[in-house]
């Protein structure tokens, strides 16, 4: 018999897997949970790659939850819904690893893979987490998101404001976990929010950021054809995982 | 042959299809609503468990109606249930000629509606009605495979009957692609908002484990399969059922070697078949499933003996489906498969075919169907009239969703053409008015730039005004303010599109709460209107604009005035909507910023009377009722306030109306503490909602709250505040403030009843948000900030209430809502006032007082919990609430107290205490908890004591245990 993905921990992941949050307090509340979890998977426990990046995620939406809070954004029902979708997105990759559904994306299986060793350092593990989630996930969030609103990714809204806000709060978390990485983490930074096409042809300084909201505003001219959605999903999936495995690889070690 | 195809059983869903069953059917109750939504993965097995659970449903007495969404991106709206409803009736005997023309007679309803205002929501109402009739008494079950791809209007209906708007009794099962909700759809959301509901269920279909996979293979093959056969089954399959029985079935027929995937099956498959049956395989992939038989020949020009041995053997190859509404492939991986087999100019052979075939022959999804194939047969100017046919179908249904995308199609055929045969003016103007409706804003004005490049020019008046109305409803006010000012300085304005720019900009900036500004421009439209002729509608949307301008400006009588002639110059002028929308607007201002509510409440029933005879009363009428509603509400005539919601929800509304008049039940229900009632209530709000709709989210947790904390659940409650405080605009004081006393509410109900522990973080982000309206309301009109504070006065009571509650707080609280005449929240702080006077045990008289008021008030209200909070706290503090009753307790014992136990020696008093001892609570809590000393409570102790003989509280607390009554 094959042992559970989750080895010991499986049954409490599969059972918190089976909620599904539906509004960023309880995304918090899921996220710290996990973090348990993840901590205890063995062989790497504490230095489960997986773990490296919940954490960073965790840090990240509990300041998104606070900014919630403490009114620093214009557009609060669009920031909320979209920080839900996202993390949606996170737990669904977690399911289909759970089913080892082939479903699952190979931007995230790249990092599932590396659970159970060897051994990757806890800074490219957590940025192979950020790329999956950013240059993956985070598109089709923001679709689904605008669709639900009855919205559309406009440049310059109100909530196109409130999305780069986002981008503030990573650059504001980053930093404290990289100690005195400076250079090489905004490389890597840079790298993430460019998808590998843009990064060789070297136009990232001015969009970079940009990167998902532009594939996000890709996505919405087409996402009443379901095949172009899915040649896209596609793109992305492959250009994530690529980017991912670069970093997950000794190459990505120098960033440590 | 054709009856190998469904032979395999199945296996590994028993408890599944039992858990379906009881959930559709057996779980439901009466008259209520419920769905199962079945996800999972391509060949997982969910169109096999839909017709299998129908089945079973049909059985059991349910009327089931199936229907499939189709993948052509462009279909037409409620195909999923116009083709259940043919299928359904095709099913009919002879002997069930009633039904049948129930449901002929919905067919036919289709057939002839036409587009117009509140079209869908109409239309909506009316399949409830035509359902309600072909259900005769029976449960409805409707059955949809391929969800993934439902078209919009098919998707609100389905909301609209789940939140029992149709009063139907209905269920529905739909099962939807596990791969299509990765991306980008908008099911996913629904799903997210949906599974929460006690009624619906998402189950995730899991592919079989190894077990099942040995049982599947092992039935299909007939004996069980050697080791290594199973094991390369299993490693192959995945647990996939659809691909399991195919690798079975080819071990079964020793075809060489497993293939090893499921696309290499198919594709041996599809060389070994004959020339003819080829070509059918093919056909059908090109066409619209289900293709008939008729079409099938029309298409390939077979013999018709030809034609039936050709498809005979493209089923028994496992490649095609036939079903008595005709051929379906069957499987999608076999489209897949098919779809790089044929050389471009087959394939667009096969379609030009199908086009010839269908133009002879109208049928279901016409012109949809032949702009499809035309297009793909590569001839745009055949394709484009059918193309604008399909939009104005779609129009005539009210799905603007999918007629926006007809005519983008049409567009771009327009343009692949070069035919100068169809007006681009008119094209590009319809795509956009199509965009702007479902919401494609960016798009509609996109559209509209090209029209204005195409007609040449300065852009005319009419187009500035549909630029700023495009831009003002995609939220972009700035840029709309400055298109109304080019309406006005446009050369070509005529004196009503002047008026018309006018009214629109002052509604906006009204809007925008620049008050001075809405006002001077809505006077400018006034005038402007006079000299125009039919000007009634400017004249009323300038004088609401004016109307409520002047009352935030607190000049409330001039907006009145104002309002009060445009009604006037409605009713002279004669057109409905007008006199709808003047009666909306006064009472509007009468019960919003001028709060005079009872004369609000006549205005708006008096005017639901007056629009439902002019043909209205579905819309504005039903919006003028729920005014009444919450006006009645506020102003404490609940029973009154019930009998008009019965009366406008026998409309049967939709969408933000629907919302708006559950929600008022809701707070009724709330208020009485019908827990059930309110529940359903709020499910149903949040089916509508998870179709869209952000504006009601706010609300809706407000009363999540509410009435959690009457069941006691004070954590429920801290959650539905926490998620409403992380989703309103900080800019919506009113609503606002209104849930952050919902949220101190909930902590001091917590600390109070100790249930729950109180959380700090929470009472400290709350008091910030408290302090935070308190800042933006300063600045706000008087209206609003007169709501705002009634309760932030609350918040600073509910935040004494966690360190010994200030009755001066909430004297004050009282005091503004007596001001603002709303006795509920009123009799509300009254009990909280008496409560903190007494555990100062300080003005025992006055508290009595209050006591007395409030409890008149909730019980002439009907508010159950407040009234039993309130007797509660009398009870503990020998407070009598009558006059009568005062001198009852006055001779001793308290009514209806018989004490015929070991406890006859106590008194009332000493019993009471035993039963908080009993509960653990020490002398001190004892104390706090009936506004006596802890001293005090001692005596009473010790009396027990000696009277029980007993000497420990453990021992005292056996007998009042065991004495207990009930």
């Amino acid at each position: 018999m094959t042992e559970p993905v989750w080895g010991p921990v499986h049954r409490d992941i599969v059972d918190l897997l089976a909620d599904h949050p539906a509004d960023v307090p309880a995304v918090v509340d899921h996220l710290t949970k996990l973090q348990d979890l993840l901590v205890r998977l063995p062989p790497l426990e504490e230095s489960c790659p997986l773990a490296d990046f919940n954490k960073l995620y965790l840090t990240i939406t509990s300041s998104v939850l606070d900014g919630l809070y403490d009114d620093r954004f214009v557009d609060p029902v669009f920031l909320s819904r979209l920080d839900v979708e996202f993390a949606a997105r996170y737990f669904d990759a977690m399911r289909m690893w759970t089913d080892s559904s082939p479903g699952t994306p190979k931007a995230w299986s790249c990092l599932f893979e590396r659970m159970r060793g060897p051994d990757a350092r806890p800074l490219p593990s957590a940025a192979a987490g950020v790329n999956a989630h950013i240059n993956f996930d985070l598109p089709f969030a923001l679709v689904t998101t605008f669709d639900h609103l009855e919205s559309e990714p406009v440049d310059g809204s109100d909530q196109h404001h409130d999305y780069l806000e986002i981008n503030n709060i990573f650059a504001d978390k980053i930093p404290g976990l990289r100690r005195g990485y400076l250079e090489r983490w905004q490389l890597l930074i840079d790298m993430l929010n460019g998808d590998i096409d843009d990064w060789y042809q070297g136009e990232l300084v001015e969009y970079t950021r940009d990167v998902a909201w532009r594939n996000a505003q890709k996505i919405w001219r087409c996402r009443h054809d379901p095949d172009a959605r899915e040649c896209e999903r596609t793109r992305l999936d492959d250009n994530a995982a690529a980017l991912g495995r670069l970093l997950l690889s000794p190459l990505g070690a120098f960033l440590q | 042959m054709a009856s190998d195809v469904d032979t395999a059983p199945l296996v590994g869903r028993a408890g599944l299809v039992q858990t379906v069953r009881s959930a559709l059917l057996g779980d439901v109750a009466h008259g209520q609503t419920a769905a199962v939504f079945l996800t999972g993965e391509s060949g997982v097995g969910k169109t096999r468990l839909l017709g299998e659970i129908g089945d079973r449903l049909r059985d059991q007495g349910a009327l089931v109606l199936t229907g499939s969404c189709l993948d052509i991106g462009d279909a037409s709206p409620l195909h999923p249930l116009l083709q259940a409803l043919r299928r359904f009736d095709a099913d009919l005997s002879a002997a069930q000629s009633r039904t049948s023309s129930a449901v002929r007679g919905l067919l036919q309803m289709f057939a002839d509606e036409t587009a117009g205002p509140d079209g869908a929501g109409a239309l909506l109402e009316r399949v409830s009605r035509g359902l309600h009739l072909i259900a005769e008494g029976r449960p409805l079950v409707l059955i949809l495979d391929d969800l993934q791809w439902v078209d919009r209007s098919t998707r609100q209906l389905l909301l609209y009957l789940l939140a029992g708007l149709g009063d139907l009794q209905l269920s529905v099962l739909a099962a939807v692609r596990a791969e299509s909700l990765q991306g980008a759809h908008p099911l996913r959301r629904v799903l997210t908002e949906l599974r929460r509901l006690r009624t619906v269920r998402v189950l995730d279909l899991a592919p079989l484990d190894r077990a099942g996979t040995e049982e599947l293979a092992a039935a299909v093959v007939g004996r069980p399969l050697p080791a290594e056969a199973a094991e390369q089954v299993w490693q192959r399959s995945g647990g996939n059922p659809f691909v399991i029985e195919e690798l079975a079935r080819d071990l079964r027929d020793g075809r060489v070697g497993l293939s090893e995937t499921l696309r290499e099956i198919f594709l041996d498959r599809v060389d070994a078949l004959p020339q003819h049956a080829h070509a059918v395989v093919h056909a059908v992939a090109a066409g619209v499933e289900p293709v008939q038989h008729w079409l099938l020949a029309e298409v390939l020009r077979l013999p018709e003996e030809e034609l039936i041995d050709a498809a005979r053997a493209a089923v028994a190859h496992r490649l095609l489906v036939g079903a008595d509404d005709g051929y379906r492939l069957r499987h999608r991986l076999v489209a897949e498969v098919l779809a790089h087999e044929l050389l471009p100019a087959e394939r667009s052979g096969l379609h030009r075919r199908y086009a010839e075939a269908l133009t002879a022959a109208p049928g279901e999804l016409h012109q949809a169907r032949l702009a499809h194939h035309w297009r793909l047969a590569g001839e745009p100017a055949r394709a484009l009239p059918a193309a604008v046919a399909a939009a104005q179908e779609a129009e005539r249904l009210h799905g603007y969703a999918e007629a926006h995308r007809h005519w983008s199609v049409a567009l771009q055929l327009a343009g692949d053409s070069g035919s100068l045969a169809v007006d681009r003016v008119e094209l590009l103007g319809n795509a956009a008015e199509a965009a702007h409706h479902c919401g494609e804003h960016a798009r509609a004005l996109t559209l509209l730039e090209e029209l204005a490049e195409v007609q040449g020019g300065a852009p005319t008046c009419a187009l500035h005004i549909r630029r700023a109305r495009y831009l003002a409803a995609a939220g972009r006010s700035a840029l709309a303010e400055e298109e109304y000012q080019r309406a006005l300085e446009a050369a070509d304005c005529s004196p009503r599109d002047r008026a018309t720019a006018a009214a629109r900009l002052a509604e906006l900036l009204l809007y925008l709460g620049r008050y001075a500004d809405a006002g001077q421009r809505a006077r400018e439209a006034l005038a402007l209107a006079a000299d125009a002729e039919d000007s009634a509608t400017e004249v009323v949307l300038a004088s609401s604009a004016l109307g409520f301008s002047d009352a935030y400006l607190e000049d409330p009588d001039a907006g009145l005035a104002v309002m009060r002639d445009a009604l006037d110059t409605a009713e002279r002028a004669g057109q409905p909507e007008d006199v709808a929308c003047a009666y909306l607007h006064l009472a509007e201002l009468l019960t919003g910023p001028l709060n005079v509510l009872e004369e609000g409440v006549v205005v708006a029933r008096r005017g639901a009377e007056r629009v439902a005879e002019l043909g209205l009363g579905r819309t504005w009428g039903t919006r003028l009722l729920a005014i009444a509603i919450n006006g009645l509400f506020r102003v404490g005539q609940w029973a009154e306030a019930e009998k008009v919601v019965a009366a406008a929800l026998r409309h049967r509304p939709s969408g933000a109306d629907a919302v708006e008049l559950l929600l008022a039940r809701c707070r009724l229900s709330v208020g009485y503490g019908d827990i059930d009632a309110a529940s359903r209530d709020l499910d149903a709000v949040a089916t509508l909602l998870a179709g869209g709709g952000a504006r009601h989210v706010i609300p809706l947790l407000t009363l999540r709250s509410g009435l959690a904390m009457w069941e006691g659940r004070h954590d429920v409650a801290r959650q539905a505040v926490q998620r409403g405080l992380t989703e309103s605009r900080s800019d919506d004081v009113t609503i606002l403030s209104a849930l952050v006393w919902h949220g101190l509410r909930a902590e001091a109900e917590a600390h109070a009843s100790r249930t729950v522990a109180v959380d700090p973080t929470a009472v400290r982000r709350l008091r910030d948000v408290a302090e935070r309206v308190a800042r933006k309301s300063a600045s706000a009109a008087g209206p609003v900030r007169s709501v705002v504070d009634g309760f932030l006065a609350l918040c600073a009571a509910e935040v004494s209430r966690l360190d010994g509650s200030d009755p001066e707080l909430w004297a004050a609280s009282v005091a503004e809502w007596d001001r603002r005449n709303h006795p509920y929240p009123a009799a509300y702080s009254r009990l909280r006032q008496a409560e903190a006077l007494l555990a100062r045990r300080s003005r025992v008289a006055t508290a009595g007082k209050l006591l007395r008021a409030a409890y008149e008030v909730a019980q002439g209200l009907g508010a159950v919990p407040l009234t039993s909070e309130i007797r509660e706290l009398a009870g503990r503090a020998r407070v009598s609430l009558e006059e009568r009753e005062q001198t009852d307790t006055a001779r001793g014992a308290g009514p209806g107290e018989v004490a015929d136990d070991e406890l006859a020696t106590l008194t009332a008093r000493e019993r009471e205490v035993l039963a908080l001892v009993a509960e653990g609570l020490t002398n001190r809590e004892i104390g706090q908890r009936l506004f006596i000393s802890e001293r005090t409570i001692g005596v009473h102790v010790s009396h027990i004591f000696d009277k029980l003989q007993v000497r420990t509280r453990v021992q005292a607390s056996a007998i009042h245990l065991r004495n207990r009554r009930g």
